[in-house]
């Protein structure tokens, strides 16, 4: 009996193991397991791996994960203890450095009212910058203005300046993803996820423009893999769309007079989709540009499924891309081209309104009931207001209109437009191969 | 279907049937465990790897009828489960139109039974293929649910049909679309990637036992170097190896050269777009030169990850339609 609940205790820890890795499991399929273990038995390591396999998962990108947290959750007992001490080690030293934030940034004895995020960037910060902080909270602390001493009225304004230095160190130390605490301090877990990383499974995951350029080749490998994987999906689905709708009379009573006029044989009406004309509008700034030529690589593996591709860029201006795209140009060749094109500041500022504009002006024809436009932009543009509403009008003439934002989801209440932009297209956040995926694949499909 | 069947007598019967497993791949494990649960296999991996081989080898390991039910696009219940024979019944009705009763119009001799429905019915032990069950729509997968889960279907206008012996069900997927939670969920997984070099020249011993062993293991290196060096729109299969190891042997070759690689590729790639791709990643020097040498294996691990992370973006992509 007490074996029984033994082996029960492992399978239900172990279901929560991959529950925690992302693998979905229910109590069947552990009851499957049990079942399964009972038929094979305990004794080969081999077979109780395959019949864990066969019955907690059920994709095969799942295979991955199974295996590494099976050799993590089954491996020795000395081993795991070497990574609990490991995980509960990390987690003692996030607590540490969060906790010492809690001394070190004050204003006037009283802690700074800051998010644990931002605590955690500021633990990271090189010494000097630590000390520089600190002395200005000192200094502050003991500022005047106008000839009086500043209160604790003086706060806000003061955590307000912190938050933007902080916010600035973020950005400069590459940390764009939320910085979470390491949890339950769960060494197996750590273990398994440490592995993937290993593994470089993290590439979809992963911020398009912190990817080293060393990886750019396997990355573009990657984005073929996708683009033919999704182009299949996309084509399987349109074929789909062909199948039978109600019954044709027409043709039924045509087909039937060789019977007399008796309905033996049935005609259906078969129903045709258009395929979905791209048209592509490309934010060329500084901070885009490496994101612009991932999704234009991505888009253009599409091309097989969709009848046309239009590529415009845009800086303080308009640049058609089209022919250069499809002259197989390198994307540095390209962007240096466009260049004089969408401005001289190019890199610098962009004005999305402008480009808008000139798109309706001269482009006019590409903007048809056909066309999914999409935009690769952080939505920071000049004249947000007037490129809204030369949005509203573009929306009336097209399909939709996707917007791929590469900036992160939490911080778009900090941009005023992106509330105006919303109101007229489906605004995604895109910064990971992964979102890029997601998004063509449940629009298209 | 095999009450009293050991594992290891079932790989025996996989073996006697010419069905090559190895441990790694989970093949026999996974099969043993669907039959023994009673529940649906669902095998998935890239084309030519040997999925629809696995219903096949099943139904002679358990001496059962194999039916198959062959998924495409469109696929619907008239095609897969039943049909009223409709030219029959109005056949009737004016042969009778005086004395007919609606509900003799609707019994079994009216009915036109389809794989589904002649799997159910059936007396004798059946294995019932599911074949590409990601080529039909998400409309006709829920439709399957009472047949996997419950090994019965409903016919609105007899009632409900319950299987008269349960058939061992196999459904393969080549992985065009993600499959519900809910058929996910009832069946036993099993995932078959291409076999290793070692399996692949075992395979080519039982299938072409004519082939010399030099030679077996000389075809099966090229062919893993190529399906995992070179980008393929499609990789050669199994069927496409031994074919080339046939040709190879009725040529009278007994070493692989660059020459004949050259002159027998089109039994191994069937697009112009995968032998150009050939040419300009690899040629025929190299790839023998690669199969020789221990070299690839970095780069093949390499390839295998980025498949990984393929699918992994297929679950992301899953994950959000």
């Amino acid at each position: 009996m007490n074996s029984v609940s033994e082996l029960d205790r492992h399978l239900v820890e172990f279901a929560g193991l991959l529950r925690q890795v992302g693998i979905r499991i229910s109590a069947s399929e552990i009851l499957d397991a049990a079942q399964g273990l009972a038929l094979v038995g305990m004794e080969d390591r081999n077979r109780v791996e395959a019949v864990l396999a066969a019955t907690l998962v059920k994709e095969p990108n799942q295979i991955p994960w199974f295996e590494e947290a099976f050799r993590a959750y089954f491996a020795p007992p000395e081993q795991k203890k070497a990574w609990q001490e490991e995980a509960e080690k990390k987690a003692a030293q996030w607590r540490e450095d969060i906790g010492q934030t809690h001394e070190e940034l004050r204003f006037q004895g009283r802690e700074l009212a800051l998010g644990e995020e931002e605590r955690a960037v500021y633990a990271r910060l090189p010494e000097e910058e630590k000390e520089r902080l600190k002395s200005f909270l000192a200094k502050s602390s003991e500022g005047m203005k106008s000839g009086i001493p500043v209160d604790h009225a003086f706060q806000p304004i003061l955590e307000r300046t912190v938050r933007g230095s902080l916010e600035y160190w973020r950005h400069r130390l590459g940390e764009d993803f939320p910085l979470l605490p390491p949890g339950e301090a769960n060494g197996v877990l750590s273990e398994v996820e440490e592995a993937i990383r290993r593994k470089e499974l993290a590439y979809l995951s992963q911020d398009l423009k912190n990817i080293d350029p060393e990886d750019w080749p396997r990355v573009v490998d990657l984005i073929r893999r996708l683009t033919e994987r999704l182009a299949g999906q996309i084509s399987r689905r349109y074929q789909a769309d062909r199948r039978r709708g109600g019954i044709d009379m027409r043709r039924t009573l045509r087909a039937n007079m060789r019977y007399g006029g008796v309905l033996l044989a049935r005609r259906y009406r078969s129903r045709h989709t258009g395929r979905p004309k791209f048209v592509l509008l490309c934010d060329l700034s500084g901070s885009m540009v490496k994101y612009t030529e991932f999704v234009l690589q991505f888009i253009y593996g599409l091309s097989t499924v969709v009848s046309g591709i239009e590529t415009f860029a845009f800086g303080e201006r308009l640049a058609r891309l089209t022919d250069e795209v499809r002259t197989g140009k390198s994307f540095q060749k390209m962007v240096r081209e466009a260049l004089p094109a969408a401005g001289e500041n190019w890199g610098g500022g962009t004005n999305l309104a402008v480009a808008l504009e000139e798109l309706v002006r001269t482009q006019a024809q590409v903007l048809t009931r056909r066309t999914v436009f999409i935009i690769l932009s952080d939505s920071q543009t000049l004249e947000g207001e007037r490129a809204a509403q030369y949005l509203a009008g573009i929306r009336r003439r097209v399909r939709e209109i996707l917007w791929l934002n590469t900036l992160p989801e939490r911080r778009w209440p900090e941009i005023k437009t992106i509330e105006q932009f919303r109101r007229h297209c489906r605004m995604y956040e895109c910064y990971t191969l992964g979102h890029l995926t997601g998004i063509l694949s449940e629009r298209l499909g | 279907m095999a009450e009293r069947m050991t594992l290891e007598e079932f790989e025996q019967g996989l073996t006697e049937a010419g069905y090559i497993t190895e441990p790694e791949d989970r093949i026999a494990v996974t099969a043993f465990l669907a039959v023994q649960l009673g529940k649906p296999l669902l095998v998935t991996g890239p084309p030519g790897v040997g999925k629809t081989e696995i219903a096949k080898v099943l139904s002679q390991v358990f001496k059962a009828h194999l039916v198959r039910l062959q998924c495409y696009e469109g696929l619907d219940e008239t095609r897969a489960l039943y049909e009223w024979n409709y030219q029959r019944q109005l056949l009737k009705i004016q042969l009778q139109r005086e004395s007919l009763q609606e509900e003799d119009l609707f019994s079994e001799s009216y009915l036109l039974p389809r794989p589904l429905l002649q799997a159910l019915v059936s007396e004798e032990p059946t294995v019932l293929l599911i074949d590409e069950i990601d080529k039909t729509d998400a409309e006709f997968e829920a439709f399957l649910f009472e047949l996997l889960g419950e090994f019965q279907v409903t016919i609105p206008e007899m009632g409900t049909v319950q299987a008269k012996k349960h058939p061992l069900v196999v459904l393969t997927s080549n992985g065009e679309r993600e499959l519900s939670d809910g058929l996910k969920r009832r069946c036993v997984f099993l995932h078959v990637e291409s076999p290793s070099v070692n399996k692949e020249v075992r395979i080519l011993r039982t299938k072409v036992p004519e082939l010399p062993e030099r030679l077996a293991l000389q075809v099966a290196r090229a062919i893993h170097v190529l399906r995992e060096s070179v980008a393929l729109h499609k990789i050669p299969s199994i069927a496409e190896t031994l074919d080339w190891a046939r040709a190879l042997l009725l040529m009278g070759r007994e070493d692989l050269d660059a020459a004949w690689v050259d002159a027998t590729l089109t039994l191994l790639l069937k697009s112009e777009e995968d032998v150009q791709a050939f040419y300009r990643e690899m040629g025929a020097e190299k790839l023998l030169w690669e199969a020789r040498s221990a070299g690839p294996e970095k780069k093949v691990e390499q390839h295998r990850q980025a498949r990984a992370l393929t699918d992994e973006a297929g679950q992301a992509a899953a994950g959000r339609t």
